[in-house]
C-alpha cells in the first residue's frame, strides 16, 4: 500500500495525529521545562557567586584584621619594641621570626621611619634598602595601620603595615599572610565556589598566582580574565566546562591589578535538573507509546463499524435492502450504536420510499389507476406477446363529456370525485388481464389483451350504459358520458404510439358525431388531414373573400310573412365547390380561427341588414354564435360598433346560440349574452331538445326565442312522444314570453300540424331553401304577395 | 659659689609661635656657651617626674646633664615606665609611689618616656649641657635673666617640630635683656585614646 493511502485511513490518521500532538506537547513542555531549569540554574548559581561574594569580601577582610592584629600585638610587644630600639639587626629579624611564627604569617618586615626596609624575614640576609611598597608605611603613617595585596618575588601577599610605638612611632612592622592554593582552597571551603587570584602590572599580562582549579584549567581562565567586567557575572567556559563568574578587585595601584575570581561550574547547578529532565523524557516516551497504543485501539472502535457501514451502503448503492448492519450487543461506542441504528432506520427508509416512488411513478395518485407511463409499458408489453401468439389486441381511448363543466361549476374536489367514481366503475367491467389507466385530466385508456371487435364492441355498450347512472357528489347528481375511441392490434398498428394516436382519432370523431364511441378507420385520418389543409386555406378564404352568407328565411304562421331568415355561411372553395360549415366550423373552434369566422359573419349580416333596412325592408337577421365567441370579450363591443357602421337597428338582429355553447362556461357565456341583450339583441335558443333542455338558462338569459330540433319535426308526424314534446315546448315557450321557431320543416303536413300546435316560425326547405341575398328580396316578392 | 662671678648678668626674652603665629606652649629655649664662655657650674638637682592620672606631668622637662630625675607615682596604680631614647635608656618595672628609683640623665638629648602598660602617656626629657634653658608656657614666651656676659647658642626645641630649628649664636652683654622671636613649624598633637578610669571601655 502506498504512503499516501495509509495515510488515507482515519486510523493512521488518528494515530499519526494524536501522536504528533503529544510529541510536540511534551517537545514543547520539555522545551520550556529545561529553559526554565537552565534560567533556575544560572538564577542560582549567579545568586551563589553574589553571596559567595559577599562572604569572600568578609573572610578577606577577616583575614586582613587577624593579620592587622597579630601586627599591633607585635608592635606593641616591650621585648620586641626593645629589640627594634637595640636596632640590631640580628635581634630584629629573630624577634619578627618568632612572632611571625606565632602569627603563621608568611612574611615579617620591619621598616625603618625613613622607609628603608631594615629586616625581611623572606630575605633575611639583604641588606637595607628602600621599601618597595613604601605607599603601605605612607598610608601608615597617616592612619597608624595600612593593608594592602603586594607582589613578593612573583607571589602575592596580604600585607598589614603597623607603627610599633615607644611610646612615639620607631618604626614600622609588617606582617603578610601568602595568597596561595591554600588560601584558595581554604575560601572554597567557606564560599562552596572556586577561586582564582590573578594580578596584572601594565604592561605585563595577567598572572594567575592561585585557584583552586585544576592546572588544566588555569591557562582559560587566565585568557579570560584579560579584561575582566567591571563588576557582574559573567560566563566563561573553561576545558570544556562552562562556568559562571564574578570578578572582584582586591587591590588597584597604579598600574597594578589584583583579582580575586569567584567561579562556579553550570554543570554542578544544572545536575539536579538533568535528574528532572532524565524523568521528564522517560515519562515522556512512555506517554507516546502509550497514546499510539491508545489511540490505534479507539481508532479501530471506530474504523471497524465504519467499514461495515461503508460496506452495506455498496449493498444499498446495488439496490440490496436486505442485509442490515449487525448491532453489537455490547463493548460499542454509543456514537457508533447509534450511527449503525440510524443506519438501519435509513436502509428502511430508503427501501420504502423507493417502493413508493416506483408506485408513485406509475400510477395516478388520485385514482390509484395506472398512469399513461404504465399504460404504455402494459401496451408494450402486451403487443410484445401477441406478435408471439398471435392474439388480438384492443386499445380504448376515453374522454369525459362536460368534465370541464362540473370542475368549473362545483370544484375540483368534486371533479376528483367523479374522477374516482368513473375508475371504479370502469374497474368493474374489466376482466383481471385487463388494464385501465388514467392518462391525464378525464382521459382515460383500457388495455384488452386478447380483445377483438365484438368485445370492444360490446365493452363500449356497458361503459357507456355504467355512465347513464348519474354520479351523486355531495348529493347532488352529475350526469357525465363518455366518447371512446377503439383501436384493434395488428388491424390499426402493432407498436403502442401509433395505436394510441389513432385511438385518439377515433375518440374525437366520437365526440364529434356525438356517437358515443367510434372506431379507428383510416378515413377519419384523411378527414383529418382534409380539416388541416381546410385550416390553412381558412385563412386565406376570409381574406379572398370566398367566404358566403346564405339567407333561409322563417315562415311567420300569424302575419303569413317571412321577415325573418337565419344567416347560414358557406365557403365558395376554388376547387371543392362549396365546402359545408360542418366541414370547417368545428376545427375552425378547435384551433381557434372561429373568432375570425364569426367576425366575418356579424360584419357581412349586419351589412345586409343594413342595406335591406336601407331599402325599406326591415327584415329580421339570425346569426350563429359558437361558444368559443361568447367567450370573447372583445365580442360584446365588436357587435356594438358593427350596429353603429351599418346603421342596424339593434331589434333586426337575433343571436343564435346552442346549449352546449352555454355549458362550457356558462357563468362567462351569460354575461355575455346578457351584455348583447342589452345592446338590444334578440337572443335565440337553437337545437331546443338535444342537450339539457334546462329551464333555469331560459328563465335567466331572458331570451325571446326557442327554436325546436329538427328531430323531433322530422318525427312528429308518426312518433306521439315527438308531438307531445312539440306541443308542449311551444306552449312552454309562449307560457315563458317567447317565440318559436319550428326547424327543418320538410313538408306541408308538418307546416300544418305546427299551425295547429300554434307555432310560430317554421323553417326548412318545406318554407324556403338556404338563397343568396340578391335572391331574398325577389323570392319575399313573388311568395308574399301582399 | 655665685660671688665668684661678676655680678651683674644680662638675660634673654624669647617669644616662640608655631607656623600659624601662635602662642607655642612646652617650648624649650636653652642658651649654651661657646667656647671661651665661662659659666659657673650649678650643684646638680633633682627634678621630678610625675605620673599623675596616667599622664607624665609635666609633659616637657628640661634638665641639665648630670641632673637625676625622680618619677613619682601619684595615681593608686602601678606604672612601668621606660625609654629607648640614645640619650637615656632606661627601665623602671612595675612600681608605685616613691619607690622608684631615680634616673640619671647623664647624655644631652631626647629622652622620650613612655609606659609600657599605658601606651598613650607620653612625656619629654630635654637633656641640655648648660644651666641656662627655660620651657614656655602657654603664652608662648620665655625669659632666661642672670646669664654671664658671653658668646651663647640660642636653641629652641619643641617636642612636636619637624625638623630642628636652627640655633642663634649672640653676644650677650651684661644688664642686657635680648629679645629673640622664633618660629618652629609643629606637627599638631592628636591625643592618643585614653580610657575612663572608672571603668576600662575600648574603641
Amino acid at each position: 500500500m502506498r504512503f499516501g493511502n495509509a495515510f488515507a485511513s482515519l486510523r493512521t490518521r488518528i494515530v499519526v495525529f494524536f501522536a504528533t500532538l503529544l510529541v510536540l506537547v511534551q517537545g514543547l513542555a520539555f522545551l520550556v521545562v529545561t529553559t526554565a531549569n537552565n534560567e533556575i540554574a544560572r538564577d542560582s548559581i549567579s545568586q551563589e557567586l553574589e553571596v559567595g561574594e559577599r562572604v569572600f569580601l568578609r573572610l578577606f577582610d577577616q583575614q586582613r584584621g587577624q593579620l592587622e592584629q597579630s601586627a599591633r600585638l607585635l608592635a606593641s610587644e616591650f621585648g620586641f619594641r626593645q629589640a627594634v630600639a637595640s636596632a640590631d639587626r640580628a635581634t630584629i629579624l629573630s624577634a619578627l621570626g618568632n612572632h611571625g611564627a606565632r602569627a603563621s604569617a608568611s612574611v615579617m618586615l620591619l621598616v625603618s621611619l625613613d622607609h628603608m626596609l631594615l629586616a625581611d624575614t623572606l630575605h633575611p640576609a639583604a641588606p637595607p634598602e628602600l621599601f618597595k611598597h613604601s605607599y603601605l608605611t605612607a598610608a601608615a603613617e597617616a592612619s597608624g595601620q595600612a593593608t594592602g595585596v603586594v607582589n613578593i618575588d612573583g607571589k602575592l601577599y596580604q600585607l598589614v603595615v603597623v607603627q610599633v610605638n615607644a611610646p612615639t612611632t620607631i618604626a614600622w612592622v609588617g606582617v603578610g599572610l601568602a595568597i596561595d592554593d591554600k588560601t584558595a582552597g581554604d575560601l572554597k571551603s567557606l564560599t562552596t565556589l572556586d577561586v582564582s587570584f590573578l594580578s596584572q602590572q601594565a604592561p605585563q599580562p595577567w598572572r594567575l598566582h592561585a585557584s583552586t582549579l585544576p592546572d588544566a584549567s588555569r591557562g582559560a581562565l587566565v585568557s579570560s580574565a584579560v579584561n575582566p567586567p567591571g563588576g557582574g557575572t559573567f560566563g566563561v567556559s573553561l576545558d570544556g566546562q562552562d562556568y559562571l563568574a564574578r570578578a572582584l578587585s582586591i587591590e588597584t595601584r597604579d598600574n597594578t591589578q589584583v583579582v580575586a575570581i569567584l567561579h562556579d561550574s553550570l554543570v554542578r547547578g544544572f545536575a539536579p535538573f538533568q535528574r528532572v529532565s532524565r524523568a521528564f523524557l522517560i515519562l515522556a516516551v512512555l506517554a507516546v507509546v502509550l497514546s499510539v497504543v491508545g489511540s490505534i485501539a479507539i481508532a479501530q472502535n471506530i474504523t471497524r463499524p465504519i467499514n461495515a457501514l461503508a460496506l452495506v451502503a455498496q449493498r444499498i448503492k446495488a439496490g440490496d435492502y436486505t442485509e442490515k448492519v449487525s448491532v453489537a450487543p455490547t463493548g460499542e461506542v454509543n456514537e457508533i450504536s447509534a450511527l449503525k441504528a440510524s443506519f438501519n432506520h435509513m436502509l428502511d427508509g430508503i427501501a420504502r420510499r423507493e417502493k413508493e416512488n416506483l408506485r408513485l411513478a406509475f400510477e395516478d395518485h388520485l385514482t390509484r389507476l395506472p398512469n399513461r407511463a404504465m399504460f404504455h409499458d402494459r401496451l408494450t408489453q402486451a403487443l410484445m406477446l401477441a406478435k408471439r401468439h398471435g392474439q388480438p389486441i384492443g386499445v380504448m381511448m376515453l374522454d369525459l363529456d362536460r368534465f370541464k363543466y362540473v370542475n368549473d361549476t362545483l370544484g375540483h374536489p368534486a371533479g376528483d370525485a367523479v374522477l374516482c367514481e368513473v375508475a371504479q366503475r370502469f374497474r368493474e367491467l374489466l376482466r383481471e388481464s385487463d388494464t385501465v389507466a388514467r392518462l391525464g385530466g378525464d382521459e382515460f385508456a383500457i388495455l384488452l389483451p386478447s380483445g377483438d371487435p365484438v368485445r370492444t364492441g360490446s365493452l363500449a355498450r356497458k361503459i357507456q350504459q355504467a355512465l347513464e347512472l348519474p354520479i351523486t357528489v355531495e348529493g347532488q347528481p352529475i350526469d357525465i358520458g363518455t366518447s371512446i375511441g377503439i383501436v384493434h392490434s395488428p388491424q390499426h398498428g402493432v407498436d403502442a404510439n401509433t395505436l394510441l394516436r389513432r385511438a385518439d382519432i377515433a375518440m374525437y370523431a366520437a365526440k364529434r358525431a356525438k356517437s358515443g364511441f367510434a372506431i379507428y378507420d383510416e378515413r377519419l385520418e384523411e378527414n383529418r388531414q382534409d380539416h388541416l389543409t381546410l385550416l390553412g386555406e381558412l385563412r386565406r378564404a376570409i381574406e379572398q373573400n370566398e367566404l358566403r352568407l346564405f339567407y333561409q328565411p322563417k315562415f311567420g304562421f300569424a302575419k303569413k310573412d317571412s321577415s325573418g331568415m337565419e344567416a347560414l355561411i358557406r365557403w365558395q372553395h376554388p376547387t371543392r365547390g362549396l365546402v359545408s360549415p360542418v366541414e370547417f366550423i368545428p376545427f375552425a373552434e378547435q384551433t381557434g380561427n372561429i373568432k375570425m369566422i364569426s367576425r366575418w359573419v356579424i360584419d357581412s349580416a349586419f351589412a345586409q341588414c343594413g342595406v335591406w333596412e336601407k331599402a325599406g325592408h326591415p327584415l329580421r337577421i339570425s346569426i350563429n354564435i359558437s361558444a368559443r365567441d361568447l367567450l370573447d370579450k372583445e365580442l360584446v363591443p365588436y357587435v356594438a360598433e358593427t350596429l353603429q357602421k351599418y346603421a342596424v337597428t339593434p331589434a333586426l338582429i337575433c343571436v343564435e346560440l346552442t346549449e352546449s355553447a352555454l355549458m362550457e362556461d356558462p357563468i362567462n357565456a351569460t354575461q355575455t349574452l346578457k351584455s348583447l341583450h342589452d345592446l338590444g339583441l334578440k337572443l335565440s335558443m337553437d337545437d331546443y331538445g338535444t342537450g339539457y333542455s334546462s329551464l333555469a338558462y331560459i328563465k335567466d338569459l331572458s331570451l325571446d326565442e326557442l327554436k325546436i330540433d329538427r328531430t323531433f319535426v322530422a318525427s312528429m308526424q308518426n312518433d306521439p312522444q315527438s308531438a307531445a314534446i312539440v306541443q308542449s315546448t311551444i306552449d312552454l315557450g309562449h307560457r315563458l314570453g317567447m317565440v318559436v321557431v319550428a326547424e327543418g320543416v320538410e313538408s306541408a303536413q308538418e307546416l300544418l300540424t305546427l299551425n295547429d300546435f300554434g307555432c310560430d316560425y317554421a323553417q326548412g326547405f318545406h318554407v324556403a331553401r338556404p338563397m343568396q341575398a340578391s335572391e331574398i328580396i325577389a323570392w319575399l316578392l313573388t311568395n308574399h304577395e301582399t | 659659689m655665685l660671688a665668684a662671678f661678676p655680678a651683674v648678668a644680662g638675660s634673654v626674652a624669647v617669644t616662640l609661635t608655631d607656623q600659624n603665629g601662635k602662642a607655642l606652649r612646652d617650648a624649650v629655649v636653652y642658651a649654651r656657651p661657646v667656647a671661651g664662655t665661662r659659666v659657673p657650674i650649678p650643684p646638680p638637682k633633682q627634678v621630678a617626674v610625675e605620673q599623675r592620672d596616667r599622664e607624665f606631668v609635666p609633659y616637657v622637662s628640661v634638665v641639665q646633664t648630670g641632673t637625676t630625675v625622680t618619677f613619682p607615682n601619684r595615681d593608686a596604680l602601678l606604672h612601668h615606665v621606660y625609654s629607648f631614647s640614645a640619650a637615656k635608656n632606661f627601665e623602671i618595672k612595675l612600681y608605685s609611689g616613691d619607690t622608684a628609683r631615680s634616673i640619671l640623665f647623664d647624655k644631652p638629648g631626647v629622652v622620650t618616656l613612655g609606659c609600657n602598660i599605658h601606651d598613650w602617656m607620653l612625656g619629654y626629657v630635654l637633656v641640655v649641657d648648660t644651666a641656662y634653658f627655660e620651657k614656655s608656657g602657654s603664652d608662648g614666651r620665655v625669659s632666661i635673666n642672670d646669664i654671664v656676659a658671653g658668646e651663647f647658642e640660642i636653641h629652641v626645641w619643641h617636642p612636636h617640630q619637624r625638623a630642628a630649628t636652627p640655633m642663634k649664636l649672640v653676644k650677650l652683654d651684661a644688664r642686657a635683656n635680648t629679645l629673640f622671636d622664633f618660629t618652629i613649624d609643629v606637627v599638631p598633637r592628636k591625643k592618643p585614646f585614653k580610657p575612663a578610669l572608672d571603668g576600662i571601655r575600648y574603641k
